[in-house]
């Protein structure tokens, strides 16, 4: 699929900057993202390449809006939609939740 | 459906992912072939980078053989198959305006190349 994800060879966004001394993680959610990735992964529902093409997947704007991390969260978040471990329903009422309790 | 326990994250982790196969598939390619990437504009999940397609290169190194991802994103099963490192020159790919003693190297399976 052509997607915003193929970025290979565009100069219009700029030089890379790579990040000296670059953390494994820049914030503590991250760390949770990749664990929970991993995890859930281990049930073994999906496989590296279905995982890669739910990250594809993400509305084009707002993958380029977004940070490595929140690809495979949202990716992450398809996949259990998908596979029926969780309704959009629910992930939406938690995401409200959280938002109230302002986290 | 098996559960990863703490106790067994770091041997996975460190075991990794890796698609390769055991499976005895021959390549359609050798080192020192040269090959053009075919113009794929699949649907699906792809590993043939855009701007690679419908350029020449040189099978540099066999890698030995892989899942093939398209299919296997679409949970077709593996189709295993070879992988090469593929040389491709700077005007190749970028055209006259390529800075000079440029080349790309590119993971590609066999199923993204012709011979050219």
């Amino acid at each position: 699929m052509n997607g915003a994800h193929d970025l290979g060879g565009m100069d219009g966004f700029g030089p890379i900057a790579p990040e000296r001394n670059e953390p494994v993680f820049h914030d503590e959610w991250e760390r949770r993202a990749f664990a929970l990735t991993l995890a859930m992964g281990y049930y073994g529902l999906w496989n590296i390449d279905m995982s890669r093409y739910a990250r594809e997947r993400m509305d084009p704007a707002a993958y380029l809006r977004s940070s490595y991390y929140e690809h495979w969260l949202h990716g992450l978040e398809t996949l259990l939609v998908e596979q029926g471990l969780i309704t959009r329903e629910e992930l939406d009422a938690r995401e409200a939740e959280l938002a109230r309790e302002g986290t | 459906m098996p559960v990863l326990k703490a106790a067994h994250v770091e041997a996975t982790l460190r075991k990794g992912g890796s698609t390769r196969v055991d499976t005895a598939v021959a390549p359609k390619f050798k080192v020192g072939d040269k090959v053009v990437v075919r113009n794929l504009n699949p649907l699906g999940h792809t590993r043939a980078p855009r701007y690679v397609r419908c350029k020449r290169g040189v099978v540099q190194r066999d890698h030995g053989v892989f899942v093939f991802p398209d299919a296997n994103a679409r949970g077709e099963g593996p189709a295993p198959q070879h992988v090469y490192s593929v040389r491709f020159e700077g005007d190749a790919v970028w055209g006259p305006d390529a800075p000079a003693n440029e080349a790309i190297y590119v993971d590609l399976w066999d199923d993204y190349l012709d011979p050219a």
